[in-house]
């Protein structure tokens, strides 16, 4: 049986010397004209800062009795603009996996995609679907090839597969962890905060699900670079369903309704003129 | 991040028919964590002069306090209070006393002068005046803040129309700005009353 070892294959270009006046197109390697400046160094470094995002956003995910839980924000922020209120940072890789967008969009929405056709093709070739721990595994190593490229990728792959509910924590420094409860992006301190004392195993898809809005909620209000539409995901055993998609802005007032306040009214002499 | 956009903060005031609106967010950050959501950044020098300052909070907490010294004593000169320009022209001067370690502030003037004429001026963090007749922006929000104003302001709108106005302008361009928001505060002054609001606006 061949085994697949395409998700292993590094497709980062290899560093080839430009030979200038020898090289007549038959470089192995694509190459572009050196920018003019002296400090060449200091160039890329700049340049790769400009181009690599802030993880602005908060995502989170846990498991409970019923499943996964999954929740995301929906802001992307350059700087200090925000040039989108209304991002899909939970992707959908397959029915039955999700995974969250922290860090470029460019890269999360493309590796993901990647990782879905990756999964589709073990699916087809092994007559059973992938596990968590196998897709989780297959973007890892792709992420890893490319480290220190300047990717910039915090996601959460979360999914049920034979052996229950799955999560696991991947990044582009090649980082990959499984465990119960995560949160990922600028806002994930405050998330943390509400999830962790609100935490129980033992909790409905309906409390879970309130849980998850709260927390991302929290972490709207805290953290400038979030806000948006709260979206909430549960993934079961036959697959993930979106809970809800709530804005933050109706929440806030709907958590903490404005109390009218008592208006005082200063009579003071008005200077007629 | 520069140091102007540490604290974040979002101003505008705009000129009415016989009066005038200055409005303000009310969010103190420290870069992207949002400390309070009641920070005060429009200050009342006397009835008719209003001083909105953004940048760095603890310069403009520090500014204010000196410019209301420097008010004071006039008052107990002069006998009178200060005309909006003659303030104007005092704060350009204080400002550019620090002109080699400035205050990290942009203020926003906005006052009834003489014959209750409404008048408004912003300057940079040295001083530099900009008299302007229609409206004038100041803090993080502040390229929103423009593109937003240029479209929906007239000349010579009434109280309640300016008040509408300022408000739709500050809270559209709050909400493309990480930096500013979670609620607003507008002063609108005629030559009779001062009305002081707060707008309820998106929390994130």
């Amino acid at each position: 049986m061949k085994l697949d070892f395409s998700g292993l294959e590094s497709s980062a270009p290899l560093y080839g010397g430009n030979n200038g006046l020898l090289c007549d197109g038959f470089s192995d390697a694509p190459s572009f004209d050196l920018p003019v400046t002296s400090d060449f160094d200091g160039f890329q470094k700049n340049s790769i800062q400009m181009v690599k995002p802030a993880k602005g956003t908060t995502t989170l995910a846990f498991i409970f009795k019923e499943g996964v839980m999954v929740a995301a924000d929906s802001r992307a922020s350059m700087g200090g603009y925000i040039s989108s209120q209304s991002v899909k940072k939970i992707i959908e890789i397959n029915p039955y996996m999700l995974g969250t967008m922290a860090g470029g969009a460019a890269d999360c929405q493309f590796w993901h995609r990647n990782l879905g056709i990756k999964c589709r093709l073990h699916e087809l070739a092994n007559k059973r679907r992938i596990s968590v721990t196998g897709a989780s595994k297959l973007l890892a190593n792709i992420l890893y090839s490319y480290r220190g490229m300047g990717l910039s990728v915090g996601t959460m792959i979360a999914g049920w597969d034979e052996k229950g509910p799955g999560l696991y924590y991947v990044d582009s420094e090649g980082g990959r962890l499984k465990g119960t409860k995560f949160s990922v992006g600028s806002g994930s301190p405050y998330a943390y905060g509400v999830l962790d004392s609100g935490y129980k195993y033992d909790m409905t898809i309906d409390e879970a699900a309130e849980l998850a809005r709260r927390a991302i909620y929290h972490a709207t209000f805290r953290d400038g670079a979030s806000g948006g539409v709260a979206s909430v995901y549960h993934v079961g055993p036959t697959g993930w369903t979106k809970l809800s998609g709530d804005d933050v802005g109706e929440l806030h007032y709907s958590y903490y309704p404005v109390e009218p306040a008592i208006v005082e009214q200063e009579m003071t002499e008005a200077i007629v003129a | 991040m520069s140091i102007f956009e540490y604290n974040g903060s979002a101003l505008v005031a705009m000129v009415g028919k016989n009066c005038f609106a200055i409005a303000s967010d009310r969010r103190l950050g420290v870069q992207l964590q949002t400390i309070a959501t009641d920070f005060q950044r429009i200050f009342k020098i006397h009835d008719k002069l209003f001083l909105g300052l953004s940048g760095l909070g603890s310069d403009t907490q520090t500014l204010y306090q000196r410019l209301v010294f420097r008010h004071k004593l006039y008052q107990l000169r002069e006998e009178r209070d200060m005309k909006p320009e003659t303030f104007a022209s005092l704060v350009s001067a204080m400002l550019y006393e620090k002109r080699f370690g400035p205050y990290f502030c942009q203020p926003v003037i906005a006052g009834l002068g003489e014959d209750d004429k409404p008048f408004i001026c912003t300057m940079d963090s040295i001083g530099a005046k900009e008299l302007a007749k229609d409206f004038v922006v100041a803090g993080t929000a502040s390229e929103s803040l423009y593109g937003a104003c240029e479209s929906m302001f007239k000349p010579d709108m009434d109280h309640e129309e300016l008040f509408e106005t300022i408000s739709q302008a500050l809270i559209s361009s709050v909400d493309r700005d990480c930096l500013s928001g979670w609620g607003g505060h507008v002063y609108v002054v005629t030559p009779t009353e001062v009305t002081e609001r707060i707008l309820k606006g998106r929390m994130d």
